[in-house]
């Protein structure tokens, strides 16, 4: 058996594994998308006599354009927010005092919490009556109504509480990136007479611009599986305001049994997601080229 | 000694290993194994699962006494309404053995039954060595055990509630001491709630958001509804000058008198707000207004309860009945019964009512009971009568809307409808106008013939 050969059969049962628990899942999906099954109709299972029907349907359906739209919203919002957020806090912690260690540890909660967790914190904190920030608006004399039964704020409401369960995350990434700038060059610059803010702008942001863009782009990318936040704080709602692609497609599949229609949207957000990898990956790769 | 040991350990080896056979046989049989001084059905897990509302809650603190009698163990769990329905409805859809015993939801009545999802009870309750001429099954209400049946008159769930809207209002004194009675009309209730709203800081009205319940009776009253002609005609007429009349006044009563954040009341916080003194007001459910008599209400004794408001066309309180059901795919269909019955005796509920303030009730026996009378009374108003009279009102058919197969694909327009007018983000007659164009189009892709 040659060198060659051997590596392939090494492999076969890896990606025999692979095939059943990732593609198959997904041919099935696309399979699924080109019927119009409806689970209170059995025979629509394998009805493929208009296979674009739910394709042609969603182009013409403004609660799916409308649901995208929601989505570049929240998924663009909340990735800067968290970005900001994770590399403000990451150069506040970055330097190896005991409080420091401490307070790393205690900024990694919120990502290890489960989501439904987090709704739950989000909700009480939403909550007008009982939330202690809406008591200590009312306390300084600004009340405010509900932010997330307001159509206003409803969406604002769900990037804030997303914020906060995921900037640990960049955080992390950040303060990995940040200890790994070499002391000289800051040193040199500092010598140079260059103020704290030019430090970071020309010499410390460049060592991590690089890290800051990779979590972003898992944020991005996670940032399209919103959807205990939605499930808990808004349903949706107000109206619409807060139904993302995903939740759109939960809704058809899981409330109305209109399963193809559902199938079909997430084949699209599947699609999304692969363009978007790709384009990032592009976009990455030509950033590598000009940097080197 | 040692060996009259082993003789005796060889025994009962031997039995244990027979009666292992024996009891699957058995099972297999649909019959109960003989009671021997063994529990009936022991070895049994049933997966019980119903949404959760008063009853269910209450029933959970009772079944290690089923456990105790028939060895049946059970994992239950009561979710919350639309999680609960989500879940048994995949279920369902998939004949699946994951739950032994489903809550039958109203809404849900003509899509699980129509499909084939839910187990015929008639076997098991016209058959007295399955169920006893005294578990009475002719002693629930027709009106409540009506919805639970298929074309041919069938039934596919014993029905646990029948879920009626009154009115109540826990600071009626407020009411009182403005020479205001409990209003009867939607105009008198606007002029009510003008006067008494954020009187000694409590808001005039709430109201659960659940907006495919609580709007219809507005809708209704204005003298529009959610289809056509249910269930024959299904067009949906939910842009209509009555429909946008309708939304505009709910809307109004929930922004001008009710409390911060109204909009995002679910019905377990309309009732606590209620009974904390914190709502005067609601349109709500039987059962969760008797809740208002109960220890740990601070509102007992200012509190008052009426029929529903009538709109110009009518008086259309909401009405629904869910039941218990046994999933086609549900392997021990006996011990499923048996749970049923046990959760639906009468001395179960009579307990649940004298004890826990029960109400809404199902069964003609208790509903009539002094018991339950007394029960029912609160602050001197009766509100068992209040819910007898508003279930006659049944006979209108008028809640024939609620139990089409597609009703949920409405539910869940008006639910969005009512929520883009509430929160100001579009007026009632844009809002109506898209949740009529959106109900069309989710109709038309669930294969409902316009």
């Amino acid at each position: 058996m040659s060198r060659h050969a051997a590596f392939r059969l090494g492999l076969a049962p890896a990606l025999v594994v692979l095939a059943l628990i990732t593609i198959a899942p997904a041919i099935y999906l696309v399979l699924t998308s080109l019927t119009p099954l409806n689970l209170t109709l059995p025979d629509t299972a394998w009805d493929f006599s208009a296979p674009l029907d739910n394709y042609r349907d969603l182009l013409d359906d403004p609660r799916f354009s409308r649901s995208v739209w929601v989505q570049v919203q929240l998924s663009v919002a909340t990735v800067v927010l968290q970005l900001a957020m994770g590399l403000g806090i990451a150069l506040l912690l970055n330097a190896d005092t005991p409080i420091r260690r401490f307070a790393r540890s205690g900024f990694l909660i919120p990502m290890v919490l489960p989501p439904i967790v987090v709704g739950i914190v989000w909700r009480i904190m939403y909550a007008v009556d009982i939330s202690p920030f809406h008591r200590l608006m009312d306390w300084v004399g600004l009340p405010i109504g509900s932010l997330i039964t307001n159509p206003d704020t409803a969406l604002w409401a769900i990037v804030l509480a997303e914020s906060w369960e995921w900037f640990p995350f960049t955080m992390l990434m950040a303060l990995a990136a940040l200890q790994m700038v070499p002391a000289a060059p800051i040193e040199a610059a500092r010598i140079d007479g260059a103020s704290e803010w030019q430090t970071f702008r020309y010499v410390v942001f460049p060592f991590i611009q690089q890290t800051l863009l990779v979590a972003g782009i898992f944020r991005l990318i996670d940032s399209i599986k919103a959807f205990p936040l939605i499930f808990v704080l808004t349903d949706g709602g107000p109206g619409d305001v807060t139904e993302v692609t995903n939740y759109y497609a939960y809704r058809q599949a899981f409330t109305f049994s209109l399963w193809g229609y559902g199938s079909a949207i997430a084949t699209l957000m599947v699609i999304g997601i692969f363009v978007l990898s790709w384009a990032i990956d592009r976009l990455t790769r030509a950033a590598d080229t000009d940097a080197g | 000694m040692k060996a009259s040991q082993a003789r005796t350990t060889r025994r009962k080896m031997l039995k244990a290993g027979a009666g292992s056979l024996l009891v699957p046989l058995t099972f297999a049989s649909g019959k109960a194994p003989a009671q021997g001084g063994k529990k009936p059905f022991e070895g049994v897990t049933l997966n019980v699962s119903c949404w959760s509302s008063t009853y269910p809650t209450l029933l959970a603190q009772y079944i290690p006494e089923f456990t105790e009698k028939t060895g049946i163990k059970v994992n239950y769990d009561t979710p919350g309404f639309p999680v609960y329905n989500q879940r048994a409805d995949l279920e369902l859809s998939t004949k699946g053995s994951g739950f032994d015993v489903l809550n039958v939801t109203f809404i849900y009545t003509s899509r699980w039954i129509g499909a084939g999802w839910l187990t015929p009870l008639d076997d098991f309750i016209k058959n007295p060595e399955r169920t006893p001429a005294d578990w009475d099954f002719a002693d629930f209400l027709a009106g409540a055990v009506d919805p639970m049946r298929d074309k041919k008159g069938a039934v596919y769930g014993i029905p646990w509630i029948s879920d009626v809207m009154l009115a109540g209002a826990g600071r009626f004194d407020l009411f009182k001491a403005n020479g205001l009675a409990m209003p009867d009309t939607f105009d008198e209730l606007d002029r009510a709630l003008q006067v008494v709203n954020k009187k000694d800081n409590v808001a005039g009205y709430g109201v659960e958001n659940h907006w495919g319940w609580t709007f219809i009776p507005f809708l209704q009253g204005f003298g529009g509804n959610v289809f056509r002609n249910p269930p024959d005609d299904l067009m949906p007429t939910l842009a209509s000058p009555e429909a946008v009349e309708a939304a505009e006044f709910f809307a109004k009563l929930i922004n001008s008198y009710g409390p911060p954040a109204a909009a995002g009341y679910t019905y377990d916080q309309v009732t606590e707000a209620m009974r904390a003194g914190r709502i005067n007001y609601a349109p709500h459910n039987h059962v969760f207004l008797a809740l208002l008599g109960e220890p740990g209400s601070k509102v007992t004794a200012t509190s008052n309860f009426s029929m529903v408001p009538k709109g110009p066309k009518g008086r259309f309180p909401g009405i629904a009945s869910h039941g218990w059901g046994i999933p086609v795919g549900a392997k021990n269909k006996e011990a499923s019964w048996e749970f049923i019955k046990w959760a639906m005796t009468k001395e179960m509920i009579l307990r649940l009512v004298e004890k826990h303030g029960l109400g809404s009730v199902t069964r003609k026996s208790i509903t009539s009971s002094p018991a339950y009378k007394q029960k029912m009374v609160i602050n001197g108003v009766d509100t068992g009568q209040l819910f007898l009279d508003t279930i006659a009102l049944s006979s209108q058919g008028y809640m024939k809307y609620r139990t089409v197969h597609v009703y949920p694909q409405a539910n869940a327009q008006i639910n969005q409808a009512i929520s883009r007018v509430v929160s100001g983000q579009m007026k009632a007659k844009e809002s109506m106008a898209m949740a009529q164009a959106n109900t069309l189009a989710d109709l038309k892709r669930a294969g409902v013939k316009l």
